[in-house]
């Protein structure tokens, strides 16, 4: 019995690392080569290295991240990209509708949150929100599908496809929009300015803190709201998906699907909320940097 | 390590899609917007022109209505009259005309009786010469009695 609950502990975190491991390809320091982490593919046989994910240093690249990223970025802004190109003058069709409203709603939470005269900040916004949102769909995918479609179809044993639970990505839109922000203060408020606004006045250092904090709290709210949604999915996958293996208790397949669906449900809103906040923080941040107080 | 290079990968991936959207997207999905916007109110605006001008022509076309209308009954009036002139005319005319006729057809009567009394007189004259010749039955010179029966005659 005890050995059993044991056996079924390590599937279980099996089950959860299988899910929340990217694949990797990078330097390895074992091997002085460039390559896949231990075990995660079949498909370059060749390219695999010695190195397990965890004894990969910095050098290293979620493939899986990057790969859906860029193509959800490339699916979001092609179609809006083709969507603009073909509009015609005239009465609107369905797609120009759509896209006029997307644009409306951005342009209208921009110019009612930001007053300054920098034109990055529509851009900005719109390609955030957007790719975010793109991102945190890929969540409401079954946590089971990239894992199945990678391991039988493309011959990966690892492939998590939602960017947004890997923390580079939520990191790196708020460094730009750090970036951005500390542009636009240095050019409204000078650079002596700027540092006398972080470092003196009217607490000191705390300024400086809350700086970097602000930014640094827009990629992990970001990312650990994802990161939870993601988690609880696998979750429940376990919690029934176990049972379900077990030929006499298939009925658990039932509730498991309830639970799923509730969740997925909710998970929704958190998908679009996310996203608004994220474009809504951008654009406060850049308006406090931009306007004079 | 959760953080790694993948971050910069990220981060040029962002880079590189605010500076589509900013280069092309968000401009032409302005300017869409700002077309829609101009085309709209240039239509609402030839709208409101051609009601103004709708207006215009019907107050117009109301003023030429009302100018035919008296033209059309000053007209009226003038062929009354004038058909009243052209009828008095014509009545004059037709009483000039019958009151000649009836003056040459007096004359040609009185000429006719005039003729008919000459004859009459010429017929008589000659009869009664015959008859005075056979009355007298003696020489009685027709010339020396001229006189005598011209003055029978005239009394006849």
């Amino acid at each position: 019995m005890a050995k059993e609950n044991t056996q079924n502990l390590l599937e279980t975190s099996d089950y959860i690392g299988h899910h929340l491991v990217n694949l990797k390809f990078g330097w390895c320091d074992k091997s002085s080569s460039w390559g896949f982490a231990n075990h995660q593919q079949e498909l370059f046989k060749g390219l695999d290295s010695t190195c397990k994910v965890s004894e990969m240093g910095f050098w290293s690249f979620h493939l899986d991240t990057i790969f859906m990223s860029v193509l959800l970025g490339a699916v979001v802004f092609g179609f809006f990209g083709l969507a603009t190109r073909a509009a015609k003058k005239g009465v609107p069709g369905k797609m120009q509708n759509f896209v006029e409203f997307v644009h409306e709603f951005i342009a209208d939470a921009v110019s009612s949150g930001y007053h300054g005269t920098a034109k990055i900040v529509g851009p900005l916004a719109f390609a955030s929100c957007l790719w975010i949102i793109s991102w945190n769909l890929m969540d409401l995918l079954p946590v089971e599908m990239a894992s199945f479609f990678g391991h039988f179809g493309g011959g990966f044993n690892y492939f998590k496809i939602l960017p947004t639970a890997d923390l580079n990505a939520p990191l790196a839109l708020a460094i730009v929009v750090m970036v951005l922000v500390t542009y636009y203060s240095v050019k409204t408020h000078g650079a002596g300015g700027f540092l006398k606004e972080l470092f003196v006045v009217p607490l000191g250092p705390l300024e400086f803190i809350s700086y970097l904090s602000k930014h640094v709290a827009l990629a992990l709210r970001l990312y650990g709201n994802l990161f939870a949604g993601e988690m609880i999915f696998i979750l429940i996958a376990i919690m029934f998906g176990q049972f379900a293996m077990s030929f006499s208790q298939t009925l658990w397949f039932l509730p498991g699907l309830i639970l799923n669906l509730s969740w997925a449900l909710f998970h929704i809103l958190i998908v679009a909320l996310q996203a608004y906040i994220f474009m809504m923080l951008t654009i406060a941040y850049l308006n406090l940097a931009s306007t004079k107080h | 390590m959760n953080i790694n290079a993948t971050f910069f990968a990220e981060l040029l991936a962002f880079c590189i899609f605010v500076f589509i959207t900013y280069r092309y997207i968000w401009p032409s999905m302005e300017n869409l917007l700002e077309d829609r916007r101009k085309e709209i109110s240039d239509g609402l605006e030839a709208a409101s022109q051609s009601q103004r001008k709708l207006e215009e022509a019907s107050k117009e076309s109301e003023t030429i209505l009302n100018g035919a209308k008296t033209e059309a009954s000053s007209l009226i009036a003038q062929a009354n009259t004038r058909a009243d002139q052209i009828v008095d005319e014509a009545k004059e005319q037709a009483s000039e005309e019958a009151k000649k006729i009836k003056i040459s057809a007096e004359a040609d009567i009185e000429q006719s009786a005039n003729k008919a009394k000459e004859g009459l007189r010429d017929e008589v004259a000659s009869l009664v010469v015959a008859g005075a010749q056979k009355i007298l039955d003696k020489e009685i010179n027709a010339k020396a009695n001229k006189d005598i029966i011209d003055s029978l005659i005239k009394k006849i």
